[in-house]
């Protein structure tokens, strides 16, 4: 017991530094991981939707809505704020353009993509195809009034005052962040 | 004396009935409350609650409509407590002003009018539709496919639990022709 004294005490010394070393190389590592994740936490979370972006090159807004001709039939991939959504089937989408009083509708299959109501004023990077939409009176009508329906608005004649022309995206793939 | 037993099929109809039944009255339930919740579309919004609250904001307060302060200003005077989080242009006289907490402000430049539009989750009712319309896709796709199969199957097998007079050779027959029936007169009715 005696002799047994200084050797249990020096052992207990190795492990106080031992344990030093531990605690303080967990420290280390927990304040690492605290760090990773607040970095992380600043970057943003995108969710899903339809098929896979292919492409990296964004076109802005503005310059296919300047010339919207020489886009028809082009995969362009466009990136701004959400200002409206379907409200009925999430089919639709609105996008703010990067110049002031514009934007581009991005319509999608019904049922094939649904974009969710809350999605409204989040960023959104959209990929799909330029098309024209040429509508006779009867057609914009039709069409106006669907879309009235569609915001639980009432429908304004006056807003179709005759044939229409118009472009939209035909969305294939969307990110909308958190 | 033959030992060969019978093949007893109507107990195992039954059972398969019985079981495959057990299984699918969870997802049965939440696809038929799901199913009259989008049938209704056009009468209301199945996923989601819009509250819109008219009301309006003294002249003065709508300055620079692009400055943060004024925005601020804005969602003060009319009591939304959240962050902006974006806004838009759409027009010379409208601004969109939409908050973090899923409101959506339409604020009329001129005449200081203003429309609020809070968006809320209609909730179980959302995710009941989320499943039933298949979005999740993926691997739902494929449980939501077994689960069609077993509901023809309990169906196929409903027709056989009883024999007898209120079995497929009596009384069943006629509701089950009547089944059949309802859908055809509708679809001379409509095409």
């Amino acid at each position: 017991m005696l002799w047994s004294m200084p050797f249990s005490h020096l052992h207990s010394l190795e492990s106080d530094v031992f344990n030093m070393k531990n605690r303080l190389a967990i420290s280390t590592s927990v304040l690492a991981l605290v760090v990773a994740l607040a970095c992380n936490s600043q970057t943003i979370e995108y969710t899903s939707y339809g098929d896979a972006l292919t492409l990296s090159d964004t076109t802005l807004v503005s310059q296919i809505l300047a010339a919207p001709d020489s886009y028809i039939g082009e995969r362009v991939l466009i990136t701004g704020t959400i200002v409206e959504v379907c409200e009925m089937k999430g089919c639709w989408l609105e996008v703010a353009s990067d110049a002031e009083f514009e934007k581009i509708r991005v319509k999608v299959d019904d049922g094939v993509i649904v974009f969710p109501l809350s999605a409204r004023g989040h960023t959104a990077i959209v990929e799909g195809v330029v098309e024209l939409l040429e509508l006779t009176e009867e057609q914009a009508i039709e069409q106006a009034k669907h879309h009235a329906e569609e915001q639980g608005v009432e429908f304004d004649p006056s807003t179709v005052t005759g044939p229409q022309t118009s472009y939209q995206i035909r969305g294939l793939g969307a990110l909308i962040a958190e | 004396m033959s030992t060969k037993k019978k093949f007893k099929w109507r107990k195992w109809n039954n059972i398969i009935h019985r079981d495959l039944g057990y299984i699918c009255v969870g997802l049965t339930v939440i696809y038929a409350v799901s199913g009259v919740a989008v049938n209704h579309v056009a009468d209301w919004n199945p996923n989601y609650r819009v509250q819109t609250v008219e009301t309006s904001v003294p002249a003065g307060l709508l300055g620079d409509p692009s400055s943060p302060a004024t925005i601020q200003d804005i969602l003060t005077a009319i009591a939304v407590n959240g962050t902006p989080r974006a806004t838009f242009r759409p027009d010379l006289e409208t601004l969109q002003i939409f908050v973090d907490d899923g409101t959506t402000v339409y604020v009329n430049l001129e005449t200081g009018a203003v429309l609020s539009e809070m968006v809320r989750d209609r909730r179980i009712l959302r995710e009941a539709n989320f499943l039933h319309l298949n979005h999740p896709k993926k691997l739902w796709t494929y449980f939501a496919d077994a689960y069609a199969v077993a509901l023809a199957l309990l169906a196929v097998t409903g027709v056989f639990v009883l024999k007898g007079k209120k079995g497929i050779t009596g009384r069943g027959a006629w509701l089950t022709g009547a089944g059949v029936v309802i859908p055809v007169v509708f679809l001379w009715l409509y095409l």
